[in-house]
């Protein structure tokens, strides 16, 4: 199954995505994530062969096309689901984690691939409401759910006082966890808006961050749900 | 040596440095998950590459037939070692270690890149590829035992190949390599001399674990070529993942550095890891022979290397009734790891350590450095200088053996701030251990002493180091003033130490304006990098900032005496004329800045905002380094700022549970630049303390040599549960070299015995990190 980017332009790289992922505010961050969510491709228009590349306008033909030309391969499955609020397609291998498929299918990256084994938490996204290890799901087990990744709650100023929290605290130092750490909080403050240090760290138990910022999170956790209590 | 060569730097006041609770700049991309890692980038049209690895800890490659595989539909090319581009591939990258082909028949670990390239459509197609790769193996003998692979009837697993160190002491002096053993002998003083003026000699080993830093992103990059004609002839290269600067890069694929285009900012855990890896070096070959963009990345379990490699050490140490250390005997057996490792954590470690702190001169270090086939470390690491701890240890078994408290000792045997010959105590260090008794409420008890109300054993310890000051990588900061407003371009990327961030509240704080006020401009043309080094480099590049503030700040000045006498002509010759300026007949001196204003010095009432005080685009530039080096003068031979940390820890000796109770950490960072960052690397350097003191271990089949642990289930990092409370107090003595006499945190910290001796101050009997459980019973006989 071939891992292009189903935005296809012709090969042609847009340097203006390349330049995506910086942001010096919150609002331009929650503008980029808000956008990332917009170019979620919503249905599939058709369907290309990832072994040859050939294009057919209904998936029955592309079946066809496995069963003639390629009979050993593993035919792509068709699933469907919501992503931050928003229906989408996709064409995927059945073998596929929701994390390659969030990456590669509809281009959002933040839920990050550390361990690949359920270990880390970097992956975690939120599904029908309770947080989920993508690395750890196939996406094919999401038909008909609702997901939210932290482009969602980025994007939503209702969690503004929890990213700015973060930003305050330093609660991160690569960064490259720190999606996973948000998601979880999030769905922490979602069932407890008012949690202890303990209820904190029970939550973020999964999450592990290597550069060791520990002590941060439930410092900014705390301090983003008192805010959000007196308003935001 | 405190800041006195820079421009203010014994200032008084500051308005931003050391303000807590700013926000990183690019804080917001990395929390909301919109910031793009080397492995993120997904673009169109995209190939994937996979190399072949090892099975085997040591083997070669026979022959490969890859008939197979270039038939899978989807598989676009396949290159192999015997290629003329991979043989004329050399990487430029931050290896330090012994040179080897690029990629060649040999693997010398599992999991090694060996012979084989594969590119395909998708990933699941490579690993089919690799699958149908008809390899002819042949295993060679593997070592993964260091202490067996020194024993002279060890099969030699590298023969022919020179001794280890490429960076170590002792040169021709060295004796020559015999087996698989490398030496590295440095000598000082006179051993035996030392050993006869002493009252008492104690004799100890202490183990070094192998510790993994595993990077949190897995390494990888995505690489394309384009028609550039902007930037000459040719192709030029878009690489990102590469991370760092593009230079490597640009010298591996000799593409001028203009044409090497690197945008992204975000390169992730670093921990001086700064080695690149074979799938960050090798996508711009693989697009030039496609034609296509190629992404290459590692899974979890191929970003596993050390951050520091095992070594046994032994120790003999000879002291005077009072205390004081009189000789060293440090003898010691370390990992070289896979060849091409760092000779840091090796033979690197002998010219600076904990020794030079010493009083004594008198200092034998021998090693043995044995090639092995456990795996591969790049540069450096958290814990470097990796041996520190000997030198904690001898302090506290010192300790033991007189019946006194450690830090006497220390303070008995610590030279003074100038040189080892200097008797006059280290203002920081006593600053430190001052408000550190406060804070632990110290009272040292012999060990095995004291028993809590809840039947554990207590145990605490201390240690120092010195803070780390760098001044061997140089800056180069340009500062712009346009429309009122101060930009600062520098290239990325970033990799969690809030280098950026220091250096604009630097400007910030000359230039009279708030951290807000400084644009900071990411632009990977711009030479100016705060990189080089952690927190270190982030002073050291400070202190070139700092200057270069200044020089922009007296430009400032003098423009806006020159456009008060001689006023720019309107863009529109009507209206009313302008406002005489309060300048008019003043000079730059009696001027200043702040609140984004120049302000008259002598009534700062009298202010013009900064664009309107001063039209022209002016800009400034300074290229260098903060005056004198620590590391080039002797490390541990001259002492400025120091640290200090201490554990508590509650040992079950029933179930051999260690809890460690408290970490506390009194350091002296010189002048604290940016606080809650500061707090942060403290907390990051106990973090990694404790797990490797505690959790962390790599565990190998020796029969096989395969690693069995490289990924994040088996292999025990410390969760948010697992680490406990760290108190931190930090001191600002001002006497570090880099900006407003700042030094480094980084490495100092970290520490491979801090619990480990806690534990033996509880229950009297060593234990090897990590100190698990079983561990802990077994030395204590109950297991």
């Amino acid at each position: 199954m071939s891992e292009k980017n189903t935005d296809n332009r012709g090969g042609r790289i847009d340097s203006k995505d390349l330049r995506n992922g910086v942001a010096f505010t919150h609002e331009a961050a929650q503008s980029q994530a808000a956008a990332a969510i917009k170019s979620i491709p919503s249905m599939l228009k058709d369907y290309s062969c990832p072994i040859c590349n050939r294009t057919f306008a209904i998936y029955a033909d592309l079946q066809h096309h496995y069963a003639d030309e390629h009979p050993d391969a593993v035919v792509p499955v068709k699933v469907s689901f919501n992503v931050n609020g928003k229906d989408c397609e996709v064409l995927i291998e059945p073998h596929w984690t929701l994390q390659r498929t969030l990456q590669f299918r509809l281009g959002l990256t933040g839920a990050k691939q550390m361990c690949n084994h359920g270990a880390c938490g970097s992956c975690t996204v939120i599904i029908d409401g309770r947080p989920v290890l993508s690395c750890m799901t196939l996406a094919i087990e999401c038909e008909g759910k609702s997901i939210e990744t932290i482009e969602g709650i980025a994007a939503n100023p209702k969690w503004k006082p929890l990213v700015d929290a973060y930003c305050r605290w330093d609660a991160m130092q690569c960064g490259y966890c720190t999606p996973g750490f948000l998601v979880t909080a999030k769905a922490l403050l979602d069932r407890n808006p008012d949690p202890t240090e303990e209820e904190i760290r029970e939550a973020l138990a999964g999450n592990i961050c290597i550069c060791g910022t520990y002590p941060r999170h439930s410092t900014a956790i705390m301090e983003a749900a008192l805010k959000m209590a007196q308003g935001g | 040596m405190a800041d006195l060569a820079g421009a203010n730097g014994q200032r008084e006041h500051f308005r931003v440095v050391g303000k807590p609770n700013l926000p990183g700049k690019l804080s917001y991309a990395l929390a909301t998950g919109i910031a793009k890692f080397g492995i993120d980038y997904v673009v169109p049209d995209m190939l994937h590459a996979k190399f072949l690895r090892s099975p085997y800890a040591h083997a070669r490659i026979v022959s490969v037939d890859t008939t197979r595989a270039r038939a899978i539909p989807g598989v676009v090319d396949i290159i192999t070692w015997e290629d003329e581009d991979i043989k004329n591939l050399k990487s430029f990258g931050e290896n330090f270690g012994t040179p080897r082909p690029w990629l060649d028949n040999i693997a010398d670990y599992e999991g090694a890149e060996v012979g084989v390239i594969v590119v395909a459509e998708s990933e699941d197609i490579c690993e089919e590829a690799l699958r149908q790769l008809d390899v002819k193996w042949e295993v060679l003998p593997h070592i993964v035992d260091i202490m067996e692979g020194r024993k002279p009837d060890a099969p030699v697993i590298r023969p022919g190949v020179g001794s280890a160190p490429a960076m170590g002491p002792g040169g021709d002096d060295n004796p020559p390599k015999k087996g698989n053993v490398s030496y590295s002998n440095l000598i000082s003083g006179d051993i035996e001399e030392g050993f006869k003026e002493a009252d008492h000699i104690i004799e100890y080993r202490l183990y070094l674990p192998p510790f993994a830093s595993h990077m949190p992103n897995p390494s990888g990059s995505v690489a394309w070529w384009y028609d550039d004609p902007y930037h000459g002839e040719g192709k030029s290269l878009h690489i990102e993942g590469a991370v760092r600067e593009r230079r490597a890069i640009s010298a591996m694929y000799n593409v001028p550095l203009e044409k090497t285009v690197q945008e992204g900012l975000f390169m992730g855990g670093k921990y001086c890891d700064w080695g690149l890896r074979k799938s960050q070096e090798i996508t711009p070959l693989l697009a030039k022979r496609t034609g296509r963009p190629v992404r290459c990345v590692n899974t979890r379990e191929e970003t596993f290397d050390f951050l520091m490699k095992e070594r046994y050490m032994y120790l003999k140490v000879g002291f005077k009734d009072n205390g004081l250390i009189t000789a060293i005997d440090d003898f010691s057996i370390a990992d070289g790891g896979a060849r091409g490792s760092s000779t840091f954590g090796t033979s690197g470690d002998q010219r600076y350590g904990p020794y030079f702190t010493f009083r004594c001169k008198n200092i034998r270090q021998r090693m043995e450095i044995v090639d092995s086939n456990r795996g591969m470390m790049y540069v450096s690491g958290q814990h470097c200088p990796f041996n520190w701890d000997s030198g904690t240890m001898a302090i506290y078994l010192i300790a033991e053996k007189l019946k006194k408290d450690p830090i006497e000792i220390a303070r008995i045997n610590l030279h003074g701030p100038t040189s080892q010959d200097d008797p006059n105590p280290v203002p920081s260090f006593e600053a430190c251990i001052e408000r550190a008794k406060e804070v632990m409420d110290w009272n040292w008890h012999p060990a095995g002493t004291k028993k809590l109300p809840d039947g554990r054993m207590h145990g605490a310890s201390f240690r120092y180091q010195m803070c780390p000051r760098h001044a061997f990588s140089g800056y180069e900061s340009k500062l712009e003033l346009r429309d009122g407003v101060v930009y600062m371009p520098t290239q990325g990327p970033v990799f969690g130490v809030y280098a950026v961030e220091c250096n604009a509240m630097v400007v910030a704080e000359e230039l009279g304006l708030e951290y807000e006020d400084v644009k900071i401009v990411f632009d990977y043309r711009e030479p100016f990098t705060p990189v080089g080094g952690g927190a270190d480099g982030t002073t050291a590049s400070a202190w070139v900032t700092k200057e270069c503030a200044n020089i922009l700040k007296q430009k400032i000045l003098e423009a806006a005496i020159e456009e008060a006498e001689n006023p720019p002509p309107p863009m529109f010759p009507f209206g009313l004329p302008p406002e005489p300026s309060p300048f008019k007949g003043l000079k730059p001196e009696d001027l200043d800045l702040a609140d984004g204003k120049v302000i008259v010095k002598s009534d700062p009432s009298k202010g013009v905002p900064l664009a309107k005080a001063v039209k022209k685009h002016i800009v400034a530039t300074y290229s260098g380094r903060p005056p004198t080096a620590l590391w080039t003068l002797g490390f541990g031979k001259m002492l400025d700022t120091m640290n200090t940390a201490f554990c508590e820890v509650a040992v079950d000796t029933e179930t051999g549970e260690v809890e460690i109770l408290r970490f506390v950490v009194v350091a002296d960072p010189g002048k604290i630049m940016r606080l809650t960052s500061l707090e942060s690397q403290i907390d990051q350097v106990m973090y990694f303390s404790q797990g490797c003191q505690l959790l962390e271990d790599y565990v190998y089949d020796k029969r096989t040599g395969v690693k069995l642990n490289n990924n994040m289930i088996e292999y025990k990092k410390p969760t948010i549960l697992d680490v406990p409370p760290v108190e931190r107090e930090f001191l600002e003595t001002r006497a570090g070299n880099a900006a407003y006499g700042a030094s480094g945190i980084s490495h100092s910290l970290a520490n491979t015995h801090l619990v480990i001796i806690a534990i033996h101050n509880a229950i009297g009997v060593w234990v090897d990190p990590p100190a698990t459980p079983d561990k802990v019973l077994k030395a204590l006989g109950k297991a």
